[in-house]
């Protein structure tokens, strides 16, 4: 380790001139970045800012195409995320990096220098103890990862680069899969750690409040280049969205009023088990109608991904019932459901809802296969699939060279512009929509915004499913925040209000709100 | 009797081995199918050398090395070529299954040396077996090495952003497996049953790979299957010690095999399936490329 | 891995089609075949001459062409029935047990109507001929439904349940036609009763009629796989099963019908060998030579690349040199299972090939200094 003896605000990480180029694009534009001991120093920037380069350069996973790196005063070169971890360098990443399957301590020590040939775990578990004693962690290191909440697995990763000396800690996204308790925790946690003269650098593509509320200085990327350097006490979100977008943001969409029709979907406490076995679901009623977008709004693991799949006949439901049109569907398969006018975008868009070796066109046939428009006496159409996919393309401007493509060859944005033209191309009466704009950049997730408003507008019912709660508080006719399986309350979208939505979904019952 | 748990004891001494084999390919991530023809490269090869020699010692060690190799060829295709492990495997079977037909053809027949000398009337592999099982057992969860080994099956990126060689880790693995395959495959040409013939190992290969499954890749429960089958085996070929003129001698052969589909379905079952889930290496069969 | 000034990338390839991968397929036999001359080589034997022999006595021989092709409708039933499994992503090693089980089922029809003991027989060929098709097709159907069944329902693997069926299977045919079996040859030479000759396969110039029916589920195959709503879903399903659910396609009817599909087509080839095939007419006692044969399906169907079309010249090509290979190994002194030996070589040369599949070998000059980075994405 390079860094002993290093003073409050001396440099730890200095970054000069970093480029790093890929086929067609400058994803890191000479940038430059300085790092001090202590600080909390916030990377801003939207998807495709340059976020994840620059981050994978800083951890050894991508080498630069110029510039340098300086630790402490020294250059160094990282070959890979080895030479990164024994400078001091840790990261923390945003999809949890850890053996479900292993304790806590296991996953702490392996691979680390000082584990020993035959596992010497009293001591590691002592010294880890001391740890989390100093910076306000409280774990059982004995309990198995897969058991603990996502807040507590991201204190295990944390402890792990702790453990191997790092300190200076890049964090992914940190606050993405938390729920506000738990944020609150870790920002303490990330107070305490930076008291003690570690460098913090969170990297952050949306939540601005948090940057506001804990970061020394923020460095704002947009397309490559650093366009801002600032002191977080001298700033607003305002500027800060401003900075990362290049121009002034809207923050709330107008919600368009339609008439509201019959009811289409009715679900009546519904209950289903996750993959493990818990309960996932447990006791959910609601009902959707013509017209409307009926919002539910969580942190990813409180059952929205069951209800989906319930709703759509992927999953079995344990208990309840759902009514499409008043029919009972509740163990009506998928393709019935289907056939009956129900579209489902999944989440997982290209695991489920896609298949990469298709071309377009046999993606198409995915949802087209069983219509008998498109499929006569067990014969599929592909001529005039191969049209329709031709008009989708067209119709939702998915960049492709042509409909006999590879889906595996369409960028994120592109696959789920294909997959929900596919889906509202059969004119759905109930939409079933799981996190449709994960992952995509601005331009694709205004256009899928619109789809969805376009589709309540033709008086189909919308089921929206997100974890970005702007996204449910802008679009949603009707929001539901769902806690561990239970939805919390049901407020009208007008007359919901942000804190005491983002409080239900942490568990607490609805105070003062309507449902 | 004595005669009948003795050769059972010898037969179940080779799944152990085979299955351990597997086992520890699996806790690193590594799916081989192909054990039978390991076993097979194993049990022809050491059987030439055996007899060309007159020595044990060198029939045993031919079988361990070329086990070695091919336990390294799986790992090359896997690993660094990241082809499909089944079509691997399926390929080691079927290279392993042509050639020693091929090979192994003018040495139809038996060994024609001593029998190897017994312990306490058991063969001594029997006991190397158990130790093995023992030996296995610590290292996958008390040493270092274990956990290293036991991270890349379950999270490969974890392990090489952690410090570990997730391709290192793998090849030492499969390595280490195939010795132990070839090795039974050696004992059974060599000790168990001395006597050549094209395809002789009878689907113990396969055998073997469901044992791995079963044992939920715990060591200790892989011995308990291990002797299950043995006794199984023999009972198929002598059905007259337990059940005299019950059934044709044919349909008795048939026992281990309805037995392993028995199991199979037991495994899948709800119940078995939360735990054997929850035990499954969960990198199984992935390939890993570095990113 | 870096080459003087020019690096060697690894670029994966946006996967193969048609030409492209037909290519590969014919590199890997090529390679084989020449890496199989080492065997001849060390047998002392001009490898040249050794492939000479073979493939003149394969097709042109007015003795070995009738085999040649017997054995070609025999691999292109077995290679399909590793098909259309394989399609949908599952493994059938199981054509051996399902052509046991196709065997069974047509002399259970003969037994049934007394052909064991009768020296003629009065039922028409025109009945019984097809009957005895269906039977086998059943045959090999059931023996496949119960891995598809048990893949389908509870997940289990298929590898190792066909594998076990095999065995089973081939302990029931002894259990059939050994001391004391129900088809049983009288004479009891532990082989199962003769066909009587009303009962014999129409032949074409000297091959059964089977090569038609082969040649036309061949085609049918592809036809089914290329334009069908059913061959969709199992495509769909081969290449994500999680996918082929969301599109409503059921998880566990897939895979019980490509198995009775796969299993009915190794029945018939059950059929072809053990009832039309001139000479043989029954259930051999050596039997389980041809069981082993099915293997050679699967290596058929990895080069043909699970098309059905494709299964056809290579079918070709392997029962050739299967025949040729055994003759050959007597003319040249080689020892028995030649035939054998090139089936593993050839089996292992793909497998390496498989690598081609997903990625090419990229030259670039680079005049920097970076470190490896592995294979592209």
């Amino acid at each position: 380790m390079l860094l002993k003896g290093v003073k409050l605000g001396q440099t730890v990480l200095g970054v000069r001139g970093i480029t790093k180029r890929f086929p067609g694009v400058v994803a890191n534009d000479a940038i430059d970045l300085e790092i001090k001991a202590g600080e909390i120093h916030a990377v801003l920037g939207e998807n495709g800012a340059g976020k994840t380069t620059l981050m994978n350069i800083l951890f050894g996973l991508l080498q630069p195409d110029e510039g340098e790196i300086y630790v402490g005063d020294k250059r160094v070169r990282f070959r890979s995320p080895l030479d990164a971890i024994d400078v001091g360098i840790g990261m923390v990443h945003q999809h949890r990096k850890l053996v479900s399957a292993h304790t806590v301590l296991e996953n702490i020590i392996l691979g680390h220098p000082r584990a020993g040939r035959i596992l010497n775990l009293k001591r590691a578990e002592e010294e880890i103890r001391e740890l989390c004693e100093r910076y306000g962690f409280s774990l059982d290191l004995r309990a198995k990862v897969w058991q603990l909440a996502e807040g507590e697995k991201q204190v295990v990763e944390i402890l792990k680069t702790l453990y191997r000396g790092a300190n200076i800690l890049i964090l992914d996204e940190p606050t993405s899969a938390l729920t506000p308790h738990e944020t609150e925790k870790l920002l303490a946690s990330i107070e305490a750690m930076s008291r003690d003269e570690l460098a913090m650098i969170p990297f952050i593509t949306h939540k601005l409040p948090i940057v506001l509320a804990i970061s020394d200085r923020v460095t704002v990327l947009r397309r490559g280049k650093v366009t801002a350097r600032l002191e977080t006490r001298q700033t607003t979100e305002q500027s800060l969205a401003r900075e990362m977008v290049g121009r002034e943001v809207i923050f709330r969409i107008e919600r368009t009023q339609v008439e509201r029709g019959k009811t289409i979907l009715q679900v009546k406490d519904l209950a289903a088990l996750s993959d493990r076995g818990f309960l996932a679901l447990n006791g959910v009623s609601f009902s959707i109608r013509e017209g409307e977008i009926f919002g539910i709004a969580g942190v990813s693991g409180n059952g929205q991904q069951e209800l989906a799949e319930v709703l759509a006949g992927l999953r079995k439901a344990e208990g309840g019932n759902v009514l499409i049109d008043g029919q009972d569907i509740t163990h009506a398969s998928s393709l019935d459901r289907w056939q009956m006018g129900m579209g489902y975008i999944p989440s997982e868009r290209i695991d489920v809802g896609s298949i990469g070796d298709f071309s377009l066109v046999e993606n198409t046939t995915m949802n087209y296969y069983f219509d008998g428009d498109y499929s006569q006496r067990g014969i599929v159409d592909y001529g005039n699939i191969r049209e329709l996919t031709k008009e989708i393309v067209d119709e939702y401007s998915v960049a492709t060279p042509g409909p006999d493509t590879r889906a595996k060859n369409l960028s994120g944005g592109n696959l789920q512009k294909l997959i929900l033209g596919r889906v509202l191309s059969r004119k759905p009466r109930l939409l079933i929509a799981s996190l449709p704009t994960q992952g995509l950049d601005v331009g694709a997730t205004e256009f899928v915004r619109n789809k969805l408003i376009e589709a309540k507008v033709e008086k189909s019912g919308v089921l929206l499913i997100s974890e970005d709660l702007d996204e449910v508080l802008s679009l949603s006719d009707w929001v539901a925040p769902i806690y561990e399986g239970k939805l919390m309350g049901i407020i009208p979208g007008e007359k919901a209000i942000r804190e005491n939505i983002g409080a239900m979904m942490a568990g607490s019952q609805s105070k003062g709100q309507e449902t | 009797m004595w005669e009948f748990t003795a050769r059972s004891l010898e037969a179940s001494t080779i799944f152990t081995f085979a299955a351990l084999g597997e086992l520890i390919d699996q806790r690193s991530g590594i799916l081989n199918v192909g054990i039978e023809g390991v076993m097979l490269f194993g049990a022809t090869f050491g059987f030439i050398a055996a007899q060309s020699t007159g020595s044990y010692w060198l029939g045993f060690l031919v079988g361990i090395t070329i086990g070695g190799l091919l336990g390294g060829l799986h790992g090359f295709f896997s690993i660094t070529l990241g082809v499909d492990q089944v079509v691997s495997g399926m390929g080691i079977w079927i290279l392993g299954f042509g050639l020693t037909t091929y090979i192994g053809n003018p040495y139809t027949g038996p060994l024609g040396l001593p029998r190897i000398p017994t312990i306490l009337g058991l063969s001594p592999f029997f006991y190397l077996g158990i130790v093995l099982v023992v030996v296995t057992w610590f290292v996958l969860s008390k040493t270092s090495l274990g956990l290293r080994i036991r991270s890349v099956g379950e999270n490969p990126s974890v392990a090489e952003v952690s410090g570990v060689s997730v391709a290192k880790t793998r090849y030492l693995c499969v390595t280490v497996a195939g010795m132990l395959m070839g090795l039974a495959g050696a004992i059974y040409s060599l000790d168990y049953n001395p006597v050549w013939n094209y395809n002789f190992l009878m689907g113990w290969g396969f055998i073997a790979l469901a044992l791995v499954f079963f044992s939920m890749w715990n060591p200790f429960i892989l011995l308990g299957g291990s002797l299950l089958y043995g006794t199984l085996w023999q009972l198929s070929l002598n059905p007259q010690l337990v059940l005299p003129g019950f059934m044709s001698r044919y349909l008795w052969r048939t026992v281990p095999f309805v037995t392993t589909l028995g199991v199979l379905l037991v495994m899948s079952t709800k119940w078995f399936r939360t735990r054997w889930g929850a035990a499954k290496p969960e990198a199984l069969g992935t390939p890993y490329v570095k990113e | 891995m870096r080459i003087g000034g020019s690096e060697l990338k690894l670029e994966k390839r946006p996967a193969l089609t048609g030409w492209n991968a037909a290519l590969i397929s014919v590199l890997a036999i090529i390679l084989a075949l020449v890496l199989f001359s080492l065997i001849f080589i060390l047998a002392g034997i001009n490898p040249l001459v050794a492939y000479q022999e073979i493939f003149s006595i394969a097709f042109a021989n007015a003795f070995g062409l009738p085999l040649t092709i017997n054995r070609f409708v025999f691999l292109v039933l077995c290679t399909c029935a590793f098909i259309i499994p394989f399609r949908a992503g599952l493994w059938n090693i199981g054509m051996t047990g399902q052509l046991y089980g196709g065997a069974l089922g047509s002399f259970a029809i003969l037994f049934a109507f007394g052909a064991k003991q009768a020296n003629s027989f009065s039922l028409s060929p025109v009945i019984l001929i097809p009957l005895m098709l269906v039977a086998a097709a059943l045959g090999g159907a059931a023996v496949g439904a119960i891995a598809g069944f048990l893949k389908g329902r509870f997940d289990v693997n298929e590898i190792v349940v066909t594998m076990m069926l095999n065995f089973i299977m081939f302990w029931l045919v002894a259990f059939m036609i050994k001391e004391g079996g129900p088809f049983m040859n009288p004479g009891g030479r532990g082989e199962s009763f003769e066909l009587p000759a009303s009962a014999y396969a129409p032949l074409f110039m000297g091959i059964p009629f089977t090569v038609f029916l082969a040649l036309g589920l061949a085609l049918l195959l592809y036809f089914m796989f290329a334009r069908t709503k059913i061959g969709f879903q199992i495509k769909a399903y081969g290449h994500s099963p999680a996918a082929a659910r969301y599109a409503g396609i059921s998880a566990t009817k897939i895979p019980l019908l490509v198995f009775v599909l796969g299993g009915a087509l190794a029945g018939l080839a059950g059929y072809h060998y053990f009832a039309a095939v001139p000479g043989v007419y029954k259930i051999a006692r050596n039997y389980g030579f041809f069981g082993d044969l099915a293997f050679y399906g699967i290596i058929c169907g990895l080069i043909s690349l699970g098309n059905p079309l494709a299964a056809i010249p290579v079918a070709l090509l392997f029962g050739g040199l299967s025949i040729g290979g055994r003759f050959a190994q007597g003319k040249l002194g080689m020892g028995f299972g030649v035939d054998y030996a090139l089936l593993g070589v050839l089996m292992i040369t793909l497998v390496a090939f498989q690598f081609f599949h997903r990625y090419k070998i990229v030259r670039e000059n680079t005049g920097e200094n970076t470190a490896d980075v592995g294979v592209h994405r």
